[in-house]
């Protein structure tokens, strides 16, 4: 028993970054396991705690947390264990900034492409009428369209386009940036590397004629080093689904 | 501390930090530039990513020891560590979640509204050359061409509303400042939102203590002396462009 519960899916994108600050300050926590392709996320039971519907979430004692960036600043000030962010106020500022630059720029591009390939397809299938009242239990109105988009295969060409500009454009500044320094904010592993291992770990499978050993050895040589700690390793042990596998990718040697 | 801060009219992202600043005692280099006119994007500034790229779009440039910082929140953030004033950011871990994820929701929501209907109400001039993102260049010839997409206005109204409900709803107990404690919350909240009150007046219509909560801002020292660099009489009105409205949900 503890008192931080973490509502989370796979150790991917915005529920891997909790997820992985967790194991990284050591601190233990319940795991509760929501699955967004069963529509969990907009089930009573979780509206309950995240009223916005939306993944991830953290109780800790009374205490209830959403936005999986500010939920990893406060798991590094509110519990033991080491400092995930840096010292200095400019490595500081850094480690926002980037964090912001993924989370609203390269991330959703990312999702865009993963929810067309993957989220849509998965759930495709199912009942119509089962798949219409889904959507219309998702609290925002902004995730309704998107879900339906991904579901009716309805993105468009010029926003797929856009999106796969923006990820091409975001590997050349991560690769640019981790040039620069060893981590992506700092001269020591936190907070920034930890939101971005959860983009892109998966990316040399992903986008394999973008980011490989020959064109991007900087940032290979950062997934390499972060799957190599042992807080990735149990963090990703908590996924159930090959999204979560597509990580032993990086147990592959460098070319 | 040394440092040089390039800055538009103290409206938006630029009162957020030029209000930290003075809020914080941190003497600065203060350098007005025409935001509008799309200087940031001249020789004269540092152009290095967190530069071009800023998801702020048009907001100020503090370079500090070299480094070229951007986005407002997190140079306050910056400031309130290295300057020597009251704090500008609560102490307590949940508080400051609390604080961020406010920020984060004005960020996200307030502010690509706020610019998309500032810069409707008073298109730029023209595209400025320069412009390293491709996506900031789209939004200043949108802008630049009043190609004003009626849906996306009337949602970015009702993001306006909204705003304005939560500060209601937050300063309902009775407490002066949106954190509790004055914090760059109420400064990036007002960033965005002074400027609303002229072209979404229905928002402000039945908003008391907002009103008080703004009037109580204002009288504040920091916050007068920033308002006192603008060079027009109405800085609130002065639109560069800020961030893209959310193209994912
Ligand atoms: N800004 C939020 C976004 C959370 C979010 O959108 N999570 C995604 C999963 S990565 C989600 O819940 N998607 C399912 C849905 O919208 O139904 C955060 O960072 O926590």
């Amino acid at each position: 028993m503890t008192d931080v519960t973490l509502y989370h899916w796979e150790p991917n994108a915005n529920s891997g970054k909790p997820m992985l600050a967790l194991f990284e300050k050591g601190v233990a926590f319940d795991s509760h396991y929501l699955d967004l392709l069963n529509f969990d996320q907009h089930k009573p039971d979780y509206l309950a705690v995240n009223p916005l519907g939306t993944i991830p979430a953290m109780t800790h004692g009374k205490l209830v947390l959403t936005e999986s960036t500010a939920i990893m600043e406060y798991v590094d000030e509110a519990f033991d264990g080491p400092r995930l962010m840096p010292a200095d106020p400019i490595d500081q500022w850094r480690t926002r900034w980037w964090m912001k630059f993924m989370d609203q720029w390269l991330a959703p591009s990312f999702s865009m492409i993963g929810w067309s390939v993957f989220v849509g397809p998965s759930v495709r299938q199912k009942d119509p009428a089962e798949l219409e009242a889904a959507i219309d239990r998702i609290p925002m109105p902004e995730r309704r369209v998107a879900w339906r988009k991904a579901i009716n295969g309805a993105f468009s060409p010029e926003e797929m386009t856009e999106s796969q500009r923006r990820v091409a454009l975001g590997i050349g500044y991560l690769e640019q940036a981790l040039g620069e320094r060893q981590w992506l904010a700092s001269d020591e592993y936190g907070l920034a590397d930890i939101n971005g291992f959860n983009l892109a770990y998966a990316m040399p499978l992903s986008q394999p004629q973008l980011c490989n050993d020959e064109l991007t050895p900087h940032i290979m040589r950062w997934l390499r080093a972060i799957y190599a700690r042992p807080a990735t390793r149990a963090c990703w042990a908590l996924g159930r689904t090959d999204l979560a596998r597509r990580i032993s990718l990086l147990e592959s040697e460098p070319a | 501390m040394t440092g040089i801060l390039y800055h538009g009219q103290p409206n938006g992202p630029s009162f957020t930090v030029l209000a930290a600043a003075f809020e914080k005692g941190v003497d600065l280099d203060l350098r007005a530039i025409d935001l509008v006119a799309g200087e940031r994007h001249s020789t004269a500034l540092p152009h290095p990513i967190e530069v071009d790229q800023s998801i702020e779009g048009e907001g100020p440039v503090l370079v500090v020891d070299g480094v070229a910082m951007t986005d407002s929140v997190f140079l306050a953030c910056y400031l309130d560590e290295v300057g020597s004033g009251p704090a500008i950011r609560p102490a307590d871990p949940y508080a400051r979640w609390q604080m961020m994820a406010w920020c984060r929701y004005v960020i996200e929501r307030v502010a690509p509204a706020a610019a998309a209907l500032g810069n409707a109400a008073t298109p730029p001039p023209a595209v400025p050359a320069g412009i390293a993102s491709a996506d900031l260049d789209a939004r200043w010839a949108q802008a630049v061409e009043a190609k004003v997409d009626e849906a996306q206005l009337a949602d970015s109204r009702s993001k306006i509303f909204q705003a304005v409900e939560k500060i209601e709803a937050q300063l309902a107990d009775g407490r002066d400042w949106l954190m509790g404690d004055f914090s760059i919350a109420d400064l990036e909240t007002h960033a965005w939102l002074a400027g609303m009150r002229a072209i979404v007046p229905d928002a402000f219509a039945a908003a008391p203590l907002t009103d008080a909560w703004e009037a109580r801002l204002r009288a504040r020292p920091a916050v007068a002396q920033a308002l006192g660099l603008a060079t027009v009489p109405e800085p609130e009105a002065i639109w560069a462009i800020g961030p893209e409205i959310n193209r994912w949900g």
